[in-house]
């Protein structure tokens, strides 16, 4: 076979670049699917991974498991957590938390991360820079544009969002509302969220203290 | 250019506009620009969405919904984006109608069954038959805004004509009131087994099949009570409203125990049947053009959509569609 010319390995590279465009959407999304999106960091307590094919998992102490779209996290009673997903966001769990990680694609802005908080306490920050991630709650949702924050989900629904440093977009079925540094929000079911209200937000992570030494 | 040769060119230039706007009256007039009509069909096992054209009845194609159980539509107002839910992934896929491609997938929950677009358009509520739930998601940005918890096994969904309430049919033989403001149920209704599909009917109210029986039934919106049932045939799948001639507008409802559309009269406080068309094998998606003279109907047994003409009860076509077809909706 002779050799080929600097312009057919052009062409050649131009095509597999083309190609790789051409199915890179569906591809991405199918290995969303299948690879890890981030390891628990560590467990306090009990603190359970439960697969989307129903298999539990327990973490006690420092460990790294990998998490995949679809597992539910739990913690117990008297229990934390803290999780990193590949893209360098910190979630802390505070005890009888429950959310399930998902995702959603678009064409345009490719994946965001969607944790589902079914209940309990979350402290997240996103280490630098916006990246993308939303808070589903039963009433509320909070997307995330480079920031540390902390939220609440009682029984009810009622949503508690306190911004420790950055902004949130906390919108409901009603409107949404930004939420800057130092302040709180509410989100209720059938009301618009609240607007912000200044917070000195210390007491209010001081939970996390244990989790992330 | 001297002053003569401008008023020649000046008259001319009036003597020109004088001439095309005299001759634009004594033209025809332009026919009326007719958009094309696009017929999208949900194919469960082929995961993806057919399309073809309305009038002409050609293939126009294929759509990958990127998700696994494509089972229900619902397209906006604009016709612009087309709203699949996926039963077997959980999830919702937006469609561009203009580029014919997957621009979203969202995950809403086990099971996602229905989608229906709200009056506004501003909102998709989407049945999760799995979690019990309702999940409204922002049609601007596809954010899940919220869950609404209803009763086991939710269905089918249909808002009221003024959107204040959303109607949800529910496998325990019951449909749930949603006060959309208060995103709660206040109150229930018994219907029948099995109860699937839900519509807005023309007088207002809300129609809805009771598919583990040989019923429908009407629910008045003011009372939210049953005001009317009536036996139309073993498994009633979907129904449509259209006319026959002068005669409308009738409700057409696939019934799959038949192989039969039955033609139930809507214009009347007592609603009753008036007729019957023999169509394939498992008729259920069905859906009306916006004249309400052409009925499109999905088999799911033959993968193929039959076109009805209201005038006749003729069947005009066969279109072959991707597997299990099981909605069909079509643009104005």
């Amino acid at each position: 076979m002779g050799r080929t010319t600097y312009g057919q390995r052009s062409l050649l590279a131009i095509g597999l670049i083309a190609l790789c465009i051409g199915t890179g959407d569906f591809n991405t999304q199918v290995r969303a699917e299948l690879e890890s999106v981030g390891t628990t960091k560590k467990g306090m307590g009990e603190f359970f991974i439960v697969r989307a094919d129903g298999i539990e998992e327990k973490l006690q102490g420092n460990g790294s498991l990998p998490l995949y779209e679809g597992d539910v996290l739990k913690t117990q009673t008297g229990s934390q957590a803290l999780i990193e997903f590949r893209n360098g966001i910190q979630v802390a769990l505070n005890e009888n938390t429950e959310f399930t990680i998902l995702s959603r694609w678009e064409k345009s802005n490719g994946f965001t991360q969607i944790l589902r908080l079914k209940q309990g306490e979350v402290w997240v920050d996103t280490q630098g820079g916006p990246k993308p991630l939303e808070i589903e709650t039963p009433v509320a949702t909070a997307a995330v544009k480079g920031t540390e924050f902390n939220l609440v989900v009682a029984p009810n629904g009622q949503s508690t969002l306190t911004v420790i440093k950055g902004i949130v977009e906390f919108g409901t079925a009603f409107g949404t509302c930004p939420i800057k540094t130092s302040s709180i929000s509410y989100g209720n079911r059938g009301k618009k969220c609240t607007n912000p209200k200044p917070l000195n937000v210390g007491p209010t992570v001081a939970w996390t203290n244990g989790i992330r030494q | 250019m001297n002053h003569r040769s401008m008023g020649f060119s000046t008259l001319v230039g009036f003597l020109t506009i004088g001439l095309i706007s005299g001759c634009a009256n004594l033209m025809p007039p332009a026919p009326l620009l007719i958009e094309q009509t696009k017929v999208y069909v949900a194919n469960e096992s082929s995961n993806s969405v057919s399309v073809f054209d309305g009038k002409t009845f050609k293939p126009i194609g294929e759509i990958d919904t990127l998700n696994h159980g494509t089972h229900d539509l619902s397209l906006s107002r604009n016709g612009k984006q087309l709203w699949a839910t996926n039963l077997a992934s959980g999830r919702i896929s937006v469609i561009d109608t203009g580029e014919m491609e997957t621009i979203a997938s969202i995950y809403t929950g086990n099971r996602a069954h229905v989608v229906t677009l709200t009056n506004d358009n501003r909102q998709a509520w989407v049945a999760n038959i799995g979690n019990d739930t309702i999940s409204i998601i922002d049609t601007n940005n596809y954010r899940i805004l919220g869950t609404i918890p209803v009763h086991k096994g939710p269905m089918g969904i249909a808002f009221s004509k003024d959107g204040r309430l959303a109607y949800v049919s529910s496998q325990d033989k019951m449909v749930n009131v949603i006060d959309t403001a208060a995103q709660q149920v206040i109150k229930r209704i018994p219907v029948g087994a099995n109860p699937h599909f839900l519509v807005l009917g023309p007088n207002g109210r809300i129609w809805g099949t009771n598919t583990g029986s040989q019923d429908l039934y009407i629910i008045d919106t003011n009372s939210n009570e049953v005001v009317q049932t009536l036996e139309v045939g073993p498994a009633p799948q979907q129904i449509a409203f259209a006319f026959k001639g002068t005669s409308g507008p009738n409700a057409y409802v696939t019934v799959a125990g038949l192989n039969k559309v039955i033609i139930v009269g809507a214009n009347t406080e007592v609603p009753s049947v008036r007729g019957q068309i023999d169509v394939g094998e498992g008729p259920n998606g069905i859906w009306a053009n916006s004249v309400g003279t052409r009925l499109y109907v999905g088999h799911t047994r033959t993968n193929e959509v039959r076109i009805l003409d209201t005038g006749t009860n003729q069947i005009l076509a066969t279109v072959p569609v991707g597997r299990k077809p099981i909605r069909v909706v079509a643009s104005k």
